[in-house]
């Protein structure tokens, strides 16, 4: 019995160890490409001047600082954004003819180049950390509010119909059934809320050269330290990616059964 | 009010359906709410402009051919990039979706580095591409092609595995079972993965436009901007979105599928 | 509607392992049969005896087995032209309407449009869907998709027609009445019929020969010779006859499908019993 296991579990990691080290191979080649002058290296620097640039720009360019910067700023947009998203979303799931009025619009919003609005947001709040926070929390606010409705609706039947069959008043109804029943699919949209605000504050953080990790590449990119530019992006995409890992673990805690 | 004593009667439906009355009555008040912010001097002149000028504005925007050329060239860029990102992303979907080894090697990588905002990969692209029209394309190709590829991928998983074995079982060949089964099994997963790249090349091609080149939709906005002619860029700006949400729609519309919602 | 002549599709000594995380399990353990032209052959077992394996065997659509399967004298190793399959499941291209969907295995080898056309709407007809030629599968119930499906593969005209459980899913009118419609087309088109079933009234109604499964490892445990007269159609499961065949195979049948309880009970205490 155990044979079979460790056979399997030696499967499950061959595909993993594949990925991994067709990414080693790549940078690996990368590396030698360059060194022998078939790449060039203004264009692409060597990989290991990319790790050697980690260090520095950690050292130098209080990375530390901005990635507080950057995470402030994400924690202020999602925190407005699951406020006002699940707020809006349970009060157009109550208001039948609220939702069916405005749900449409909702979801075409969510279909638009919000971020296209950085200059406007920057005339109107002007260059500070107002402007990329706003500019988080309305990309973040559509799937919000739109998986809120999604949740509570899709209440199944035969529950609501317990909470009938027990004559519970509709507040006892809505706290004791609905909401909880709805709770992972709300999860959901404000993780998504969460995803979208994190990309938009940093590349508006990017775009107006203001604020944490975003702003960090665009003053390495505009100095032309190229390892430091590539550098700095592998740092936000590390990130971003420990980021929605995180995200991940809670929602799997949220609803541990399914 | 005069409708209140006849419940009873559903003989005639009202004219103006309920629905369109509460639509009706939030524009009104959204626009009343503008309109008396623009006159109320309490935000720095023309932040929020009056409704006639931004009126005026859209009227002369939309009557000068320049914008079409702009909205031409914008437009260029995002069909080369969701061709070749979408295409990239329809092949490579394919192949991660067919075999499971290949999925659970690459696919991670693909799933955690979608969600990055592209644009932080401008300094790369202008390096790589110049600054024109290639290292627009290349921003937006390389922001569709991981929803298309991962929406691809997701898509054939999720196919029906009778109908694979009804194609198996009439000895169909490869060619055939993806033109006549796969393809075809997938078409909701393939739009929505068009609908999000395109949503994703435009906003990639749009940011780039405001860094760089001196043409298209997210040029002429930063001209507005830095010439604080606001109503102009609000005009734009309103054309843009009506623009893009029509395209979403119109893409779902074609794919068969007829809401916005799903995503 | 007696069937005579050499067999036209022999089972020799079909056995199938599969390797599981509980280990290796013998789903099909040594069954040989042979079914002749124009002979409507049922399979009969309780769930877990193998029935879908051998189907899949049979279907060319699993290749790891012991044991052959041949067609006409030629060993199969994959789906075979003379070969007809029918799926337990919905099985109808949802993207396709009825005509484009019984076309599709005259489309695969290149019939020109007009030829598949005339031919499926004959399949249609035979079927008893005429004037839903046009129509999607979601707009069909359950049965008239089967219904496609079964002409989607009798349009083929495959030598053999192998169903698994086609009626399955449907309610118990239903199954009957499409039982009389299969029944009609086999004898019509003298079709060799091969059916998977764990319905005793279906196979007996429909069958010249039973064969009675054991539960794993699946073997043959009984081969029941069906003396109905032909031609029949639902009204036979009234008569006495038919009552004393359900009855006799039940009691085959019965130990195995107990047999088959006890052993899933045992399997979810084993599971869930102990700590992770």
């Amino acid at each position: 019995m155990s044979q079979a296991a460790s056979r399997t579990s030696i499967a499950a990691s061959a595909p993993r160890a594949t990925g991994l080290m067709t990414l080693l191979v790549a940078l690996l080649l990368t590396e030698l490409l360059i060194q022998a002058g078939l790449i060039n290296r203004f264009i692409v620097p060597p990989p290991s001047e990319v790790a050697k640039a980690f260090y520095r720009i950690v050292a130098q360019e209080h990375v530390f600082r901005r990635f507080l910067s950057t995470a402030a700023e994400c924690f202020a947009a999602g925190v407005m954004l699951t406020l006002a998203g699940v707020s809006a979303g349970l009060l157009m799931q109550r208001f039948t003819l609220l939702q069916r009025a405005v749900e449409t619009w909702v979801a075409s919003i969510a279909a638009a180049p919000l971020v296209i609005m950085y200059p406007l947001f920057l005339v109107i709040f002007g260059r500070n950390a107002l402007t990329i926070i706003m500019m988080g929390f309305i990309s973040g606010l559509p799937p919000a509010i739109l998986k809120t409705i999604e949740g509570i609706s899709a209440t199944r039947k035969v529950l609501i119909n317990v909470g009938r069959s027990f004559n519970l008043t509709a507040t006892q109804q809505f706290w004791k059934i609905l909401f909880p029943a709805a709770l992972p699919t709300i999860f959901v949209g404000v993780r998504l809320g969460l995803v979208f605000a994190l990309i938009n504050v940093v590349g508006t953080e990017f775009l107006i050269s203001y604020g944490g990790l975003g702003a960090l590449i665009a003053d390495l990119a505009e100095r032309y330290d190229l390892a430091g530019t590539y550098a700095a992006i592998c740092f936000v995409i590390l990130v971003s990616v420990l980021f929605f890992l995180a995200l991940e673990k809670i929602e799997r805690w949220l609803r541990p059964v399914d | 009010m005069a409708e209140t004593g006849r419940l009873r009667q559903t003989a005639t439906a009202p004219l103006i359906g309920p629905v369109a009355l509460v639509r009706t009555a939030i524009v009104l008040a959204l626009l009343a709410l503008w309109e008396f912010l623009a006159h109320s001097g309490w935000l720095y002149r023309d932040v929020v402009p009056s409704l006639l000028s931004i009126a005026r504005a859209l009227a002369r925007l939309l009557s000068q051919p320049d914008y079409y050329y702009n909205l031409g060239v914008t437009a260029g860029e995002i069909g080369m990039a969701l061709l070749i990102g979408g295409g990239a992303g329809l092949l490579v979907g394919l192949v991660l979706g067919g075999n499971r080894f290949l999925s659970k090697a690459f696919e991670p990588y693909l799933y955690y580095l979608g969600p990055t905002p592209k644009i932080i990969f401008l300094p790369i692209a202008i390096m790589w591409f110049g600054v024109e029209a290639p290292s627009k394309i290349a921003l937006g190709t390389f922001s569709c092609f991981f929803p298309v590829a991962l929406n691809v991928a997701a898509g054939m998983r999720q196919i029906d595995r009778v109908l694979i074995r009804v194609g198996q079982s009439f000895r169909a060949s490869t060619l055939q079972m993806v033109v006549k089964i796969y393809l075809p099994a997938m078409r909701h997963p393939i739009i929505n993965g068009v609908r999000l790249g395109f949503g994703f090349a435009l906003i990639g091609v749009l940011l780039a436009e405001t860094r760089l080149s001196n043409k298209g939709v997210g040029f002429v906005i930063m001209q507005a901007d830095s010439t604080f002619d606001m109503p102009s860029m609000y005009a734009m700006l309103i054309v843009l979105f009506v623009l893009a949400i029509g395209a979403n729609a119109l893409i779902g519309r074609l794919g068969g599928i007829d809401t916005i919602k799903r995503s | 509607m007696n069937a005579s002549g050499d067999a036209i599709l022999v089972a020799d000594r079909i056995a199938v392992r599969f390797d599981t995380a509980e280990g290796p399990i013998t789903a099909v353990d040594d069954v040989s049969f042979k079914v002749r032209p124009g002979e409507f052959l049922s399979l009969i077992g309780p769930s877990g005896c193998g029935k879908s394996t051998l189907f899949n065997v049979i279907g060319g659509l699993l290749s790891q087995h012991d044991g052959i399967v041949s067609v006409a004298g030629e060993t199969i190793s994959g789906p075979h032209k003379s070969i007809g399959m029918v799926f337990q499941e919905e099985s109808t291209f949802p993207w396709r309407n009825v005509t484009d969907n019984v076309a599709f295995p005259l489309e695969l080898v290149g019939m020109p449009r007009d030829k598949r056309i005339e031919r499926a709407r004959r399949f249609i007809s035979l079927v008893g869907l005429d004037g839903f030629e046009n129509r999607y599968p979601g707009e069909l119930s359950g049965g008239m998709r089967q219904r496609v499906a079964l002409a989607r593969t009798l349009a083929s005209e495959p030598k053999i027609l192998l169903m698994d459980e086609p009626f399955a899913a449907l309610d118990e009118q239903t199954r009957l009445l499409l039982g009389d419609k299969v029944l009609q087309i086999q004898q019509q088109l003298k079709q060799t019929t091969l059916l998977i079933t764990h319905n005793i009234t279906e196979a007996v109604q429909m069958s010249d020969r039973i064969l009675v499964m054991t539960y794993r490892p699946g073997r043959v445990k009984r081969i029941v010779d069906i003396d109905l007269p032909r031609p029949r159609s639902s009204a036979v499961v009234t008569s006495e006859a038919f009552g004393r065949y359900v009855a006799e195979i039940w009691n085959d049948l019965r130990e195995e499908a107990s047999r088959g309880m006890r052993d899933e009970e045992s399997q979810v205490l084993h599971h869930h019993g102990s700590a992770p």
